[in-house]
């Protein structure tokens, strides 16, 4: 009996813990659909099958057993991408963070290595509609390392990863505060040395592929070599009109794939950046004019890139964020009213900064076939006070839960029991 | 010739003095006034840096300057409690000694700080600017009206009682920790905040004495030394002066309730106060506002329990709201930032205008004065193209006593030698 009773047991918690991590069948109903790509739906409808976007459109059946959720009066849109953060490798204050490990070139570390899917920012990131991030390793060395694209779901790093290898991240600025390379220029020869011996070891690793016991195998040269090689973009951090200039040289010297990360200084080269299909992640909306400056002129940058037909996205912060990378629409809603189209800031928020990391074949819009990262807002995304009512991803509704909604209930609880207690003493 | 610049001298003094005149009418607008409702087609009459009327259908005065706000919104000009505009940056922290009340922070403004520009350019009109954090008694911060490249004693505000800075918790302790002095714990800065507030009743004590003793007519009594430091102190004993103090962590601000009520000092805002929420009861009955930021959490150990979420729990306690910037860089989306608490908070959309205006009024004492459009208040006011909660809105105009400081001209972006 006992035996029996176990087995049963054992059964459900196995069929209980399957459906806990199951897929659902989701249909999304009435809801106003933003599919980013093509034409708005009003009133529309979006299937989730299997972790991915099934049908949409109008008029769609619910499957049996699908769960429904009605969107009525909201607005349902891709989930949100952070083309620049540290979301996973930042760490509890104090701790200490994994990111910017020590050296100037350190183009072999690899932010994967460091991803803790427990980090808090992750459920408080995603509440907030960003579903999809890239975690770089670091920014503030002359060549820095790899970047991951992150789902924000799932248990264990591997099953969070969109894509590995995604960027290779070099900064132009990043003088180093003791020794070289001190100055701009030094960053300059640095990157430069750096790409030169990678091409010498290419050829050596290629002279040598019969005897490949002779040959001295270098993390940091074949970090460096799948930039050369144009497999991995390289997304340069800039922080004006020099660090861009000499980011587009070392570019087009060595033909590499780049990705320009601007807060400043980015308008002068936007005919430029559009004639060479160069994207840039644009952090600056919120960037301090100079006192010389107009105090509009960077809330209007992403209006003129836009005009320039530059591939641009929005990152909110001019370093990788943590804990506000939530605060991604801040950039949008200010570009908005200074200029830019609701339409293209909702793409530099989605669809552009997955075509800029090279993962629109899965994410950043909603298309069929694409990986089920939804989102349903109260109001449109550029409106800051939109509620997040629902967020999906990899198809999986996600608890509307973080360190801080935990806070909420905690002390809500805690100052009401107090406030009686007092109450009744004073009576 | 003389003849001529004899002339023109006299247009540029009429047109100067018709600029000051602080006269003007904003005519056909959607007025959020804040305490008395949301008036469509209404308009406001400013006149001397006055209100003087509000509402629908009134007859404006002949002679004033009027614009023409159709379709946009009027609310009152934004107020800012918690930043550090308007001084250079070498300025912020005096980092000699835990105590220094004896700093003043209008010794050190800048009227034509370019963070002044920017800060009027996201509706602005009042700020209460300060040093930063290093100090456990760092000195006296100032509230100003944000008049651009006016002289200094034109942009503050007289007539309120000035609030020293406090600052508890990290700070100071990493501080002076790192220097091999105290303080460098919790414990530190509590003792060192005690022991001044100590020292100075006994200053406040011999004072007192000479001066009743004065007043008695006693002779050959000699006045005690004057110590600046217990100048200030001894004004917040008698209430001349309140307490706006840092600190993030709930442990801190009772202690910091408790503080001020052994001291009997009264105690304005608990700045940051990302625990706020934790505390909101104990807050609203000391009468303390809150000042914070609406989701800034996690940048250190003390401010890891910030969260959004917050501002209902302590709105239905009770406690005076207001959303504070702390930098020139966020004081210019003071409004976005009312917009953000609606997000995490189901409260009605006066109340987030509130946190930014009138709130923030009442913590600087000067709710009779500011923060709310209404016949006889100070005529600061911010024209929004769109309603100032709808996050694609932008600033049009700043206005400060009928003067207009900001006028919203599109830069139209021009790029000069662009590459190639």
């Amino acid at each position: 009996m006992k035996k029996k009773i176990a087995i049963i047991c054992a059964a459900l918690f196995y069929l209980g813990a399957f459906y806990a991590d199951a897929q659902e069948t989701i249909l999304i109903k009435n809801g106003t659909i933003v599919p980013v790509v093509g034409k708005v739906i009003t009133s529309g409808n979006l299937l989730i099958t299997d972790g991915i976007i099934a049908k949409i459109g109008t008029g769609i059946k619910a499957p049996e057993k699908a769960k429904i959720i009605d969107a009525k009066g909201m607005y349902v849109y891709p989930g949100m991408i952070g083309p620049l953060t540290a979301v996973g490798v930042t760490g509890y204050p104090g701790a200490g963070s994994d990111t910017d490990e020590i050296g100037v070139s350190t183009p072999h570390m690899d932010s994967y290595d460091a991803v803790n899917p427990e980090d808090e920012c992750i459920e408080v990131t995603r509440i907030d509609g960003v579903t999809t991030v890239l975690t770089v390793s670091g920014t503030r060395s002359a060549i820095n390392g790899k970047a991951v694209a992150l789902n924000l779901e799932g248990n264990l790093a591997e099953d969070m990863v969109i894509k590995r290898d995604v960027v290779q991240i070099f900064n132009t600025g990043a003088r180093a505060r003791n020794g070289y390379p001190s100055t701009l220029s030094g960053v300059n020869s640095l990157i430069r040395d750096k790409l030169n011996q990678a091409k010498l070891y290419a050829e050596k690793k290629k002279k040598k592929a019969k005897s490949p016991k002779k040959f001295k195998y270098d993390l940091e040269m074949e970090a460096l070599n799948q930039v050369l090689s144009r497999k991995v973009p390289a997304l340069f951090i800039t922080s004006d009109e020099v660090t861009i200039r000499n980011a587009l040289h070392i570019i087009e010297e060595y033909n590499l794939k780049g990705i320009i990360f601007a807060t400043a200084g980015i308008l002068k080269f936007a005919e430029k950046l559009a004639a060479e299909n160069i994207p840039v992640i644009w952090a600056g909306t919120t960037t301090m004019p100079q006192r010389w400056e107009a105090v509009d002129k960077y809330y209007q940058t992403a209006f003129v890139l836009a005009k320039k037909g530059v591939l641009f996205a929005f990152n909110e912060s001019g370093r990788p964020g943590s804990r506000n990378v939530r605060r991604q629409p801040v950039p949008a809603s200010l570009s908005v009213a200074y200029g830019l189209s609701e339409q293209e800031a909702i793409k530099a928020l989605t669809i552009n900064p997955a075509k800029i990391l090279g993962i629109d074949n899965q994410v950043g819009s909603l298309e069929k076939g694409k990986t089920a990262n939804v989102i349903i807002c109260t109001k449109s995304l550029v409106q800051l006070s939109s509620k997040i009512h629902t967020v999906i991803i990899n198809g999986k509704i996600i608890p509307k839960t973080s360190v801080q909604t935990r806070l909420l209930d905690k002390f809500k609880k805690i100052v009401q029991e107090r406030k009686k207690q007092s109450r009744e003493k004073r009576e | 010739m003389r003849r001529k610049i004899l002339y023109l001298l006299t247009v540029f003094i009429l047109i100067a003095v018709s600029a000051a005149a602080q006269d003007l009418a904003l005519k056909g607008g959607t007025i959020l006034t804040i305490t008395k409702g949301t008036i469509e087609n209404g308009t406001v009459v400013i006149q001397d840096g006055k209100i003087t009327a509000v509402g629908k259908n009134i007859n404006i005065p002949s002679g004033i300057k009027i614009i023409d706000v159709t379709g946009k919104y009027v609310m009152p000009g934004l107020i800012d409690s918690h930043t550090h505009i308007a001084f250079g940056m070498g300025d912020g922290n005096e980092v000699s000694n835990p105590v220094t009340p004896q700093i003043w922070m209008k010794e050190v403004l800048d009227p034509g700080h370019d963070t002044i520009r920017t800060t009027l350019a996201g509706g602005v009109t009042t700020v209460k600017t300060m040093h930063g954090s290093a100090n456990v008694i760092g000195g006296v911060n100032v509230t100003i009206k944000l008049k651009y490249n006016h002289p200094v004693e034109e942009m503050m505000v007289k007539g309120v009682r000035q609030q020293l800075k406090m600052a508890l918790g990290e700070n100071p302790k990493r501080l002076y920790g790192s220097k091999g002095r105290m303080p460098s714990t919790r414990m530190g800065n509590a003792y060192v905040a005690r022991k001044a507030f100590i020292e100075a009743q006994e200053y406040k004590a011999k004072w007192d004495k000479y001066e009743k003793e004065k007043a008695a007519g006693k002779k050959d009594i000699k006045p005690p030394e004057k110590d600046l430091k217990m100048e200030t102190l001894r004004m917040v004993l008698e209430k001349d002066m309140t307490i706006d103090c840092h600190t993030y962590r709930a442990d801190e601000i009772v202690w910091l309730l408790k503080f001020c009520k052994e001291f009997d000092i009264v105690l304005k805002q608990i700045s940051h106060c990302v625990d706020g929420y934790k505390v909101a009861d104990l807050m609203a009955e000391a009468g303390v506002s809150f000042g914070g930021w609406v989701d800034w959490w996690g940048m250190k150990e003390e401010m890891y329990d910030g969260c959004p979420f917050g501002f209902k729990i302590m709105h239905d306690a009770g406690v005076n709201i207001v959303i504070n910037s702390d930098s020139a860089n966020e004081g210019r989306f003071l409004y976005l930032n009312a917009a953000k608490m609606l997000k995490y908070n189901d409260l009605p959309e006066i109340e987030a205008l509130k946190m930014i205006t009138i709130n923030a009024a009442r913590s600087l004492e000067m709710e009779e004065r500011i923060g709310s459009i209404e016949v006889g208040k100070d005529g600061d006011m911010a024209v929004f193209d769109k309603h100032p909660l709808d996050s694609t809105t932008k600033v049009l105009k700043t206005i400060i006593e009928g003067v207009i400081y900001y006028d919203y001209v599109e830069s139209r972006v021009r790029v000069k030698g662009s590459y190639r």
